[in-house]
């Protein structure tokens, strides 16, 4: 038995696309495991897309995976955090059910973590760690917010999109210029090579708020214009095309952070969400803190995609604060932080 | 039914519109491309049913579910779906598309083809296309 300050939190994610597990020991990451080929290929089969069925598959290697990489048993283990929401009904379902068999096997608490919430608190999961109060800027495929933290499980989110998120504008230029899905990280690549020389709009939205969606259809027109005039346009102006388009998508997201921190006066400045992997965001958020004397956070790209990590480490914190769920938690599709 | 809208601005009676032509019908399939306005629509739709939520795009998450209070004052489910990432129909099964479909709650889909097979018979579909820098084609079928 583990003394009562020796805490292991296995953490399940089943959100969306991702199967994840991890293992934190008192809020120490031990184990961070996200199903892959890898992973499934030692199980056998084959890997299926986006499906709840996928997560069945999953869960139970990846669990194992998890707690073997981590060095311990299912009976080291001191409470199991799951993702409750907000996702996919169908996906959270297997996670959750999978949580509360395993936490009713073997009598241990049981702890319910907001998806977005952990997003935040995967700057938990390694050190530097931003001091309170910090604004996190979360920002992915499926999500864009500006979220104010003052503790571990005290936030308001002080903006967020009001259509699109920044992850799918890249996604969807992608489409539009011929590129496979998802084509950030190919973006990204293609944008190092070129110029910003093709001016698109700024949206203009009030308050915190974003949106991406008129900035899509501003692409649009461009590129419908443009290959009018010239059908070789795209191919040809490429590179260009992609560093204008992440460069005005990165200055929408810089100027509402700006904006924030103007408007709260706070300085520890912390992104999150699989697009903070963009090297342009990076790039521009650094020199931006530099200039405007702002510390700067950005966690482990590991830590920024889907992962259970961040789960567990939520998990850890409330944990702690004696927050715990019942066995009749279910899973919820919307979930304000 | 077509309508013409030189802005986003105008959608707000073809919203209307398109409830009261629907009636009882609420299952929509939603066409059109990148940038046509499909999510810009629903949240006209959504707006003129009274969801409290935003209305974001679900590409990423694939479902979004809003509320909206109906007559009675009752809460009510209202599904926002996209299938632009799925390519195979299993995975649309997979997600559940047929528990969407079948409850009475009333049901968008953006990118739809996919599940043409399970189209139930008095689904509604809307035709958006680019006629303009701002203006679009709608159509009710």
């Amino acid at each position: 038995m583990n003394n009562a300050s020796d805490i292991y939190l296995l953490g399940i994610e089943s959100s969306c696309d991702d199967t994840a597990a991890a293992v934190v020991h008192n809020g120490a990451v031990l184990s961070n495991v996200v199903a892959s080929q890898e992973v499934h290929r030692r199980y056998g089969g084959v890997v299926p897309e986006v499906a709840s069925r996928a997560h069945q598959l999953h869960l139970i290697p990846v669990v194992d995976a998890a707690l073997k990489e981590a060095g311990i048993t299912s009976a080291d283990l001191s409470g199991v955090a799951f993702t409750r929401g907000p996702g996919l009904i169908g996906s959270l379902i297997v996670g959750v059910s999978f949580a509360k068999a395993l936490a009713l096997s073997h009598q241990l608490p049981l702890v319910e973590v907001n998806h977005m919430q952990a997003h935040v608190l995967a700057h938990f999961a390694e050190p530097p760690y931003p001091a309170f109060p910090f604004l996190c800027l979360t920002v992915s495929g499926g999500h864009t917010q500006i979220v104010l933290v003052r503790s571990q499980l005290d936030m308001e989110v002080l903006g967020e999109t009001l259509d699109d998120a920044a992850g799918e504008a890249f996604d969807k230029t992608g489409k539009m210029l011929g590129l496979d899905y998802p084509a950030g990280p190919l973006i990204d690549r293609l944008a190092s090579q070129g110029e910003a020389r093709f001016p698109f709009p700024k949206p203009q939205v009030e308050g915190l708020n974003f949106s991406f969606s008129g900035l899509k259809t501003s692409i649009l027109y461009f590129l419908r214009d443009q290959v009018q005039a010239d059908p070789d346009f795209i191919q040809d102006n490429l590179h260009d095309i992609c560093a204008s388009v992440q460069a005005r998508i990165v200055s929408i997201l810089l100027d509402k952070l700006r904006q924030a921190v103007e408007q709260t006066g706070i300085r520890e400045v912390a992104v999150a969400g699989g697009v903070s992997a963009n090297s342009g965001l990076r790039r521009a958020l650094n020199a931006l803190g530099a200039e405007e004397g702002w510390n700067i956070y950005l966690p482990k790209m590991e830590y920024c995609t889907d992962n259970a990590a961040m789960i567990a480490v939520t998990g850890y914190y409330k944990f702690l604060a004696g927050q715990f769920a019942g066995q009749d938690a279910t899973p919820v599709a919307r979930w304000e932080i | 039914m077509e309508y013409l809208v030189a802005r986003p601005e105008e959608l707000d009676p073809v919203a209307e519109a398109l409830l009261s032509w629907a009636g009882e019908r609420r299952k929509f399939f939603l066409y059109g491309e990148i940038g046509a306005g499909k999510t810009t629509f629903i949240q006209a739709v959504c707006r003129r049913l009274g969801v409290r939520e935003k209305v974001t795009s679900p590409t990423f998450g694939l479902v979004n579910e809003y509320t909206y209070p109906d007559q009675q004052g009752r809460e009510q489910r209202a599904y926002h779906l996209d299938l632009y990432r799925l390519t195979r129909l299993e995975e649309a099964l997979d997600i559940g598309i047929e528990d969407y479909l079948d409850d009475a709650a009333y049901c968008f889909v953006e990118w739809p083809d996919l599940i043409e097979a399970l189209a139930p018979p008095e689904v509604v579909r809307i035709k958006l296309s680019i006629t303009g820098n701002s203006s679009r084609k709608i159509l009710f079928l």
